[in-house]
């Protein structure tokens, strides 16, 4: 298993739960998940917490199946099958991978609009470790 | 200014099993009424769905985080069992730290018990804002029969006294000591129920009765002066019951019936039956809406459509977004085959 440290999953919780980024002060670009130095412009630290949208596009995927799942998404692959993993392309620009969920995996297309929503990643040393997972778009929601 | 609701948002997992799925199973099924219930997904929890129904009142006012003054959550099937829950929902949603955050848990009238937690708190606080997540997915033994209607469902509702769309005339409540029905022991995983059918019922007519007897005695009221009647679903006949002692008809249960196609959403049963009737109400209509948890307890709360804003989302749409699996299937996401 792919094993983070409570104290290290904990630091990073506004950008699990909520995809709080940073905007980076000197070029103006968001980066997520926060970086020390902006990948964009390699010549800043400083940053703002900006909170993004949680909205944008499939801009590619795969499915996970048997077999194909790490360690600690195996049991949930035998639960519910295989499932899509995603990389999403947000409103704000940054491309974050992560799960997609509510959908049934042959649904998925490139440039369907996506949400993110907090969801259970998995469960380690009994904690379970929340993070966002993208569902299709639905009118409001 | 007026106590009342400003908004509200629901979710429904999207997973249905039929009745004809248990039948095929055990021969029967127990839950009368109730056709097809909801199931949650392998990541989804009561915290996860408290979260996102907070998120969907939130913008449906719209309502920013950061000037929520109070949390409540209600609950009686939690991720935990001891554990601040709400400090997720709070985190999930960016919610200040120095917000008031409590937990409602360990009986089915916790979702109306966190609704009245939240209209105190702004009868306290005139300007505050309060915001009452609920999200309930009861889980008993496979082989117990009350198992058989326990469905899944989550509903927030954004308590303020500015820009209304339903006003809180009033609330009472009833409480006793009654047992037997419905109830786990500290040291057992899952729920029992000693299947004394009468005893139950007179606990849930008595208690529900009481409470709402006292609150229409209290405004002045008559059944005829409500538009629509929610009371708690352990099924979809349970409620019946109840209205016709107090003089309610049918067609005034019918919006809130929400049991008949989620099944026994236990501590949000009554506030998603309040969602469907905010869903189809007009300006004017009155609402009553009863809870009961067992062991046992009641609140009944009387409100007023003032505005016809509605969530984006309703409880029709969040029902029809479904995808049917069989027993088995349901047996895995249960976590009942280990």
């Amino acid at each position: 298993m792919a094993h983070v440290s409570v104290p290290m999953y904990w630091r990073t919780i506004p950008q699990r739960y909520r995809l709080v980024g940073h905007k980076c002060r000197k070029c103006g670009n968001v980066n997520f998940p926060p970086k020390g130095v902006c990948k964009y412009c390699s010549a800043s630290s400083d940053f703002e917490e900006v909170q993004l949208s949680g909205r944008g596009k499939v801009h590619t995927f795969t499915l996970i199946g048997a077999g194909g799942a790490p360690p600690e998404f195996a049991e949930q692959e035998k639960a519910g099958g295989s499932y899509p993993v995603t990389i999403v392309e947000l409103e704000e620009g940054p491309k974050v991978i992560g799960q997609m969920a509510d959908v049934n995996p042959k649904d998925v297309r490139i440039g369907m609009p996506v949400r993110a929503e907090m969801r259970r990643i998995y469960s380690e040393e009994g904690v379970i470790r929340y993070g966002f997972k993208f569902v299709p778009a639905t009118e409001g929601a | 200014m007026a106590l009342g609701i400003s908004g509200y948002g629901v979710s429904i997992p999207r997973f249905r099993i039929r009745k004809e799925d248990y039948t095929k199973a055990w021969g029967s099924f127990a839950a009368a009424g109730v056709n097809e219930k909801s199931v949650t997904g392998f990541d989804e929890d009561m915290l996860t769905l408290a979260t996102k129904v907070s998120r969907r009142a939130l913008e449906s006012v719209p309502l920013p985080p950061a000037q929520v003054s109070r949390l409540a959550f209600a609950s009686t099937s939690a991720p935990y069992t001891e554990k601040l829950l709400s400090g997720t929902i709070l985190t999930g949603l960016g919610i200040p730290n120095e917000t008031f955050a409590s937990d409602h848990t360990t009986s089915t009238r916790a979702g109306t018990e966190a609704m009245i937690a939240g209209f105190e708190h702004l009868a306290a606080n005139p300007s505050g804002r309060a915001l009452v997540a609920v999200a309930d997915a009861p889980t008993a033994s496979m082989w117990d029969s009350i198992e058989h209607g326990m469905g899944a469902g989550a509903v927030a509702f954004v308590l303020s006294q500015d820009d209304v769309l339903a006003e809180l005339e009033g609330h009472a409540s009833y409480a006793s000591e009654h047992f037997g029905e419905r109830f786990r022991p500290r040291e057992e995983e899952r729920l029992h129920d000693l299947n004394v059918k009468k005893f139950s019922e007179g606990s849930f007519v008595t208690n529900t009765t009481k409470a709402a007897s006292a609150l229409l005695k209290k405004l002045g009221r008559k059944p005829e002066d409500y538009a629509h009647a929610v009371f708690q679903q352990p099924d979809a006949r349970a409620p019946a019951s109840v209205a016709g002692k107090l003089g309610f008809q049918d067609p005034q249960l019918a919006t809130g019936m929400v049991s008949a196609f989620l099944g026994d959403l236990g501590a949000a049963s009554a506030p998603m039956g309040l969602a469907a009737a905010f869903d189809a109400s007009k300006t004017g209509d009155r609402i009553l809406v009863v809870s009961y948890g067992s062991g046992a307890g009641s609140d009944a709360l009387s409100f007023r459509m003032v505005g016809e804003r509605r969530s984006a989302v309703s409880v029709a749409q969040e029902a029809a977004r479904k995808e049917y699996i069989d027993y088995v299937q349901y047996l895995k996401l249960k976590g009942a085959i280990k």
